[in-house]
C-alpha cells in the first residue's frame, strides 16, 4: 500500500511536470531560475494549503486538544523508532559508520528498555536522534536538487528526494514481514505520521502564514537550504555563503 | 525522504521562532570556552539578551522595549535590509531604498516581538567558529532546551554570521539547522518584486502592512 501510494504521488508529480513542460499560461510565473515549473508548483502549493486548512490542521488541533502530551510524545517516539532501520541503511550507504552504530544502539535501547519505541531512552543515554534518507544519500553521492517540485499532499521536493522517498520504503523491513491486514497497518502508520508532524507544527505554520511576504518562495527557500545543509550533515558550507 | 521527514521543513519555522531565543538566549554556559573574539561577542550578547528576557522585575512592555533596543544594537539592520532587497537595490531610487530599510526594520522587529511569548527557557551554547573571509565569521551554537524537548529530535544548530564594522562586531545573518534567514527573506522579496514589476515601494508598503497586522495581533 505504501509503495502504491508513493507511486501515485510520483505519477501525479510526473503529470504535473508533463503538463508544465507542454503548456501554458499557468507556467508563466517564474521568479527563480532553478524553479522552471513555478507556475504549476504554485497551484499545487495552493491546493495543499487548502487541503491543510480544511482537513489536516483542524484534525491536528483536535488531536492536540484531546490526546495528552505524553501520549503524543509516545506516538512520535514510536514512529521515529520504527523508521530507524531506514536511517541505519542510509547511514551505511553514506559511509557514516559512526552514525550507523548510533542508529543500531538507538534501535536496540528504544525497542527494549524504551518499551517498543514509546520512550526515547537513547537520547539521554548519549545516542541522540539523527535522520538519514535516500534523497540525502543521493545528494551525498553528488546528485543535484533541480528542479524544485511541489507534489500533491507530499509538499516540497525535487526528483532526487522523490526518488529517495520511494527507495526508502524498500528499506523498511516491515514491508517484507507480511503483516496481516498490512494495508490497514500501513495506512494507520502513514496517517499517524502525518498527524504527528502536523500537530507538532501548528504554531509554526500559523507563523509562516502570518509573517511571510510570499509563503511559496519562503517554503522553497527553507526546503532547499535545509536539504542542502542536511546533505552536509548540518555543517554550513562556507563557500556557498553570499557576500553581504 | 523518510515519511517522518516529509514535512520536516515546516518544523523549521517553529525552530525559527527560536531565533528570538537565538538572538537573546545564547547563554554562554561557559564563557571561558569562547576562544575567539567573535565567539566571545556572541556569548556576551546572548547573555545580555537572556538577562532581558528573564528579567521579571520589569513590565512586559518595558521588557519588549529593552529587547527591541538590544536587537537593533546587535544587528546591522540596514545592511541586512539591503541584502534582502537583492538586485533591486541598484536600480531603486535612494529615497525608495531608505523607505524600504525603515519598513524592513519595523517588519523584522514586529516578527520577532510576535514570537517573544514562545520563549521557554531555551539557551544556546557556543561550539566554535569558522572564518568566511577577513572580518567575516560564522559562530556556531547548539540549542539547549531545559525542558528536555530535544528528545527524539536532532540537536538544533544555530549559527550567527558576524562581521567587524569599524572595529565593532555586528550580526548580519543567522541560520537555524542550516537555513539562513537573510537568504530566505531575499528569496521572498525577489519573488514579490518579480511579480510586481520590480516595484520597491509596493514591497515597502506590503512590509508595513504585515508589521501592522502583526502588531494588531496583540502579542
Amino acid at each position: 500500500m505504501r509503495k502504491s501510494w508513493a507511486a501515485l504521488t510520483i505519477a501525479l508529480g510526473l503529470v504535473v511536470a508533463g503538463c508544465a513542460t507542454t503548456t501554458d499560461t499557468n507556467s508563466q510565473v517564474q521568479t527563480d531560475p532553478d524553479d522552471p515549473l513555478e507556475g504549476w508548483n504554485r497551484q499545487i502549493f495552493a491546493m495543499n494549503q487548502q487541503f491543510d486548512h480544511v482537513l489536516l490542521k483542524p484534525t491536528a488541533e483536535a488531536y492536540v486538544a484531546v490526546v495528552p502530551e505524553f501520549a503524543r510524545d509516545g506516538v512520535h517516539n514510536f514512529l521515529t523508532n520504527l523508521n530507524t532501520p531506514v536511517v541505519f541503511t542510509n547511514d551505511l550507504l553514506q559511509g557514516e559508520v559512526n552514525l550507523a552504530g548510533q542508529s543500531v544502539g538507538r534501535f536496540g535501547l528504544n525497542s527494549t528498555i524504551g518499551l517498543g519505541g514509546l520512550i526515547d531512552v537513547a537520547t539521554p543515554a548519549g545516542l541522540p536522534y539523527h535522520s538519514s534518507d535516500f534523497g540525502q544519500t543521493l545528494g551525498v553521492w553528488g546528485v543535484g536538487d533541480d528542479p524544485y517540485l511541489v507534489v500533491p499532499l507530499l509538499g516540497p521536493t525535487n526528483p532526487r528526494d522523490l526518488t529517495g522517498y520511494v527507495a526508502d520504503t524498500f528499506m523498511q523491513p516491515l514491508n517484507y514481514v507480511g503483516i496481516r491486514d498490512y494495508t490497514y497497518w500501513a495506512l494507520g502508520e502513514g496517517a499517524a505520521g502525518i498527524l504527528d508532524t502536523r500537530a507538532r507544527n501548528i504554531d509554526t505554520l500559523n507563523q509562516l502564514e502570518q509573517t511571510s511576504v510570499d509563503p511559496y518562495a519562503s517554503t522553497r527557500s527553507l526546503y532547499r537550504q535545509y536539504r542542502r545543509a542536511h546533505i552536509q550533515h548540518g555543517k554550513t558550507n562556507l563557500k556557498n555563503l553570499p557576500p553581504m | 525522504m523518510s515519511r517522518l521527514d516529509i514535512l520536516t521543513f515546516v518544523r523549521l519555522r517553529g525552530i525559527m521562532a527560536a531565533l528570538v531565543v537565538a538572538m537573546a538566549a545564547i547563554i554562554a554556559a561557559e564563557p571561558a570556552m569562547a576562544a575567539t573574539p567573535a565567539e566571545q561577542f556572541v556569548s556576551t550578547n546572548v547573555q545580555r539578551g537572556l538577562s532581558i528576557l528573564n528579567n521579571h522585575s520589569i513590565s512586559d512592555t518595558q521588557r519588549r522595549a529593552e529587547f527591541r533596543d538590544f536587537l537593533t544594537s546587535l544587528t546591522d539592520i540596514r545592511r541586512i535590509a539591503l541584502f534582502t532587497l537583492g538586485a533591486a537595490r541598484r536600480t531603486a531610487s535612494p529615497a525608495d531604498v531608505d523607505a524600504f530599510v525603515n519598513a524592513f526594520r519595523e517588519y523584522a522587529v514586529a516578527v520577532y516581538e510576535s514570537r517573544l511569548n514562545q520563549y521557554a527557557g531555551q539557551s544556546l551554547r557556543v561550539t566554535g567558529s569558522s572564518d568566511v573571509g577577513p572580518g567575516d565569521t560564522v559562530v556556531t551554537t547548539v540549542l539547549v532546551d531545559p525542558n528536555g524537548k530535544s528528545n527524539g529530535q536532532e540537536p538544533i544548530e544555530v549559527d550567527f554570521r558576524v562581521v567587524q564594522d569599524n572595529g565593532h562586531f555586528v550580526v548580519i545573518d543567522a541560520s537555524i539547522v542550516g537555513v539562513w534567514l537573510g537568504q530566505e527573506e531575499r528569496e521572498q522579496f525577489t519573488s514579490f518584486l518579480q511579480q510586481n514589476n520590480g516595484n520597491v515601494p509596493a514591497l515597502t508598503q506590503h512590509l508595513q502592512q504585515l508589521a501592522a497586522q502583526l502588531r494588531a495581533g496583540g502579542h
